[in-house]
């Protein structure tokens, strides 16, 4: 996969590791900015039903390659991706 | 004659059993000295502690020469070198990530190394019917073992093992490194640095910090269901080596005085990516972390009493148990429909990934994989039927489905009728214990991978 073009403008660019990626069937992908980070795993269901409960609520999210909170609430403030900004969704990998 | 064969086959039985008991007590026993062998070791480490001096050189001559080139790498130098003389490192697991991990900290000069493995925290056991008592005798174990080293490796394989390991270095005040492989992707984390007590904002962030909810036990894949590639395992084992080295020889092992935590970060590896190597940035402890804030619940005695229950935290997967035995047939009854049949007459359904299928696949079977037929995907509308149905499939014939074990064939089974494709009085069921039982059973040419 390819990870390292930018997102287009008016997107931003979503990665998705490991466990992630079989989830998705893809490595990586744009998607519409600016959104609150709130409403990143409401976004995400919509695309990729029961990806909330059977991944993302056990995963690290990066923006830029920092480490975010999601809130609990999808009203409640938050940062807001930004255009061009760089997600990862990193689910724990256990084995080894 | 009859009543020779008879006693014969009685004594073979007797035999069997026999042998079966004494391979039991030989891993027993294997398990007791192995123990044993490392409580040895580390009573070695206390008579000697620090650096041995015979003469006038703090090491032995022959150790110059050994290390001598690793002592010249400015950031190691002697007194890196002395540093990794007296330290004394733990490796949990010794799997793909231990072995590397374990020949690189020996190899650099590590005073004393203890390899864990085998019944005191197995993980593969967890898989087993015993696995309450195994996770609670493991855990006993290893709070005891852990408490006499300076630091720890995590190469095991199971979210299980990964809370109990990060919680025991939590209330030891020891630091953690951890890494994990799977497929062609590695992560690796240090934890716990510097290793201050709970409650005290200043130390590193602990497994429960970066992870407060482990993943659902069904979406855990182990190397041997998604598959490792041995130099990404490789490649992290050895990386957990390195971070163990640059811990030590910079005096790290203890939190001084007043000391913060620098940035945790993880580091992704990811092989078939560009870049292949990400760096994240962490954050400090969680304020609320269950194991390392002031706030959370975690102590010694809840953890040696067996009272934090780390299976059922994590979550247990059961047998899969989908289908009532009417929908299931014997591979021997399939192979007896195969032969007597027209192959026409049927549709076998492969439900492995298609990597697998290429492997090798039963004759005339039509390969859809799993996961493709998550979610809405592959099935047709109601009342259509899905693509990979051969047209010329009466439309009452029956669909019997295969994988590798006979855990998803049940659930595509179920699926299908759902999907309302049992309508015609058709016939939908699986192969029972998948195409390990057509090894059994009918084909032992079977490749099985």
């Amino acid at each position: 996969m390819s990870t390292s073009s930018k997102a287009p403008p008016g997107h931003f660019k979503i990665l998705y590791f490991g466990p992630a990626e079989n989830h998705t069937s893809k490595s990586s992908e744009d998607l519409p900015a600016p959104l609150p980070i709130a409403k990143l795993f409401s976004t995400l269901e919509e695309k990729y039903g029961g990806i909330k409960a059977n991944l993302l609520e056990s995963c690290l999210i990066t923006v830029n390659l920092e480490y975010v909170d999601i809130p609990e609430n999808e009203n409640d403030e938050g940062m807001v991706i930004q255009e061009g900004d760089e997600v990862a969704i990193i689910p724990p990998v256990s084995s080894g | 004659m009859e009543v020779a064969t008879q006693s014969a086959e009685a004594l073979k039985r007797q035999i069997a059993t026999t042998e079966e008991e004494l391979k039991r007590l030989k891993e027993q026993l294997a398990v007791v000295e192995a123990q044993s062998s490392i409580e040895k070791a580390v009573d070695g480490l206390e008579l000697g502690a620090g650096p041995v001096t015979t003469g006038k050189w703090p090491l032995e001559l022959e150790e110059y020469k050994r290390y001598g080139r690793q002592m010249i790498v400015p950031s190691i130098g002697i007194q890196g070198q002395l540093r990794l003389k007296a330290a004394s490192v733990l490796i949990v697991g010794a799997g793909g990530l231990g072995c590397p991990a374990a020949a690189y900290v020996a190899g650099a000069g590590v005073g004393t190394l203890g390899i864990v493995d085998g019944d005191t925290v197995e993980t593969s056991n967890l898989h087993r019917q015993i696995l309450h008592n195994t996770a609670k005798v493991g855990m006993k174990k290893v709070d005891k073992i852990v408490e006499k080293y300076d630091l720890v490796l995590d190469c095991t394989d199971h979210p299980t093992s990964r809370y109990l390991i990060s919680d025991i270095c939590i209330l030891l005040c020891k630091p953690l490194i951890s890494a994990s492989a799977l497929r062609t992707d590695g992560q690796l984390i240090v934890l716990n640095s510097p290793p201050l007590p709970t409650g005290d904002a200043s130390g590193g962030p602990c497994y429960r910090c970066v992870f407060p909810k482990p993943p659902p036990a069904e979406s855990v894949v182990s190397c041997g269901d998604g598959g490792i590639l041995g130099p990404v395992v490789g490649t992290m084992g050895v990386l957990q080596a390195l971070e163990a080295i640059k811990l030590i020889t910079s005096g790290k092992l203890l939190a001084r005085e007043g000391e913060k935590a620098d940035d945790a970060s993880m580091l992704l590896f990811s092989a078939n990516s560009n870049p292949p190597f990400r760096s994240v940035r962490l954050r400090a402890r969680r304020a609320k972390c269950f194991a390392c804030s002031a706030e959370g619940g975690l102590t010694l005695e809840g953890l040696s009493s067996g009272s934090l229950d780390y299976v059922l935290f994590c979550g247990v997967t059961t047998p899969v148990k989908i289908l009532e035995p009417e929908e299931r047939i014997e591979a021997r009854e399939y192979e007896r429909i195969l032969k007597e049949g027209n192959r026409r007459d049927h549709l076998l359904v492969d439900v492995r990934e298609k990597v697998q299928f290429d492997i090798c696949s039963i004759e005339g079977s039509v390969n859809v994989p799993f996961s493709t037929l998550q979610g809405s995907g592959g099935l047709a509308a109601e009342g259509e039927m899905p693509a990979w149905i051969p047209e010329a499939l009466p439309s009452d014939a029956p669909i019997y489905l295969v994988c590798r074990l006979g855990n998803d064939s049940q659930i595509i089974a179920r699926k299908l009728k759902e999907n309302g494709l049992g309508k015609d009085s058709r016939y939908i069921g699986d192969l029972k214990d998948g195409l390990k039982a057509w090894k059994e059973q009918v084909d032992n040419s079977w490749p099985e991978y």
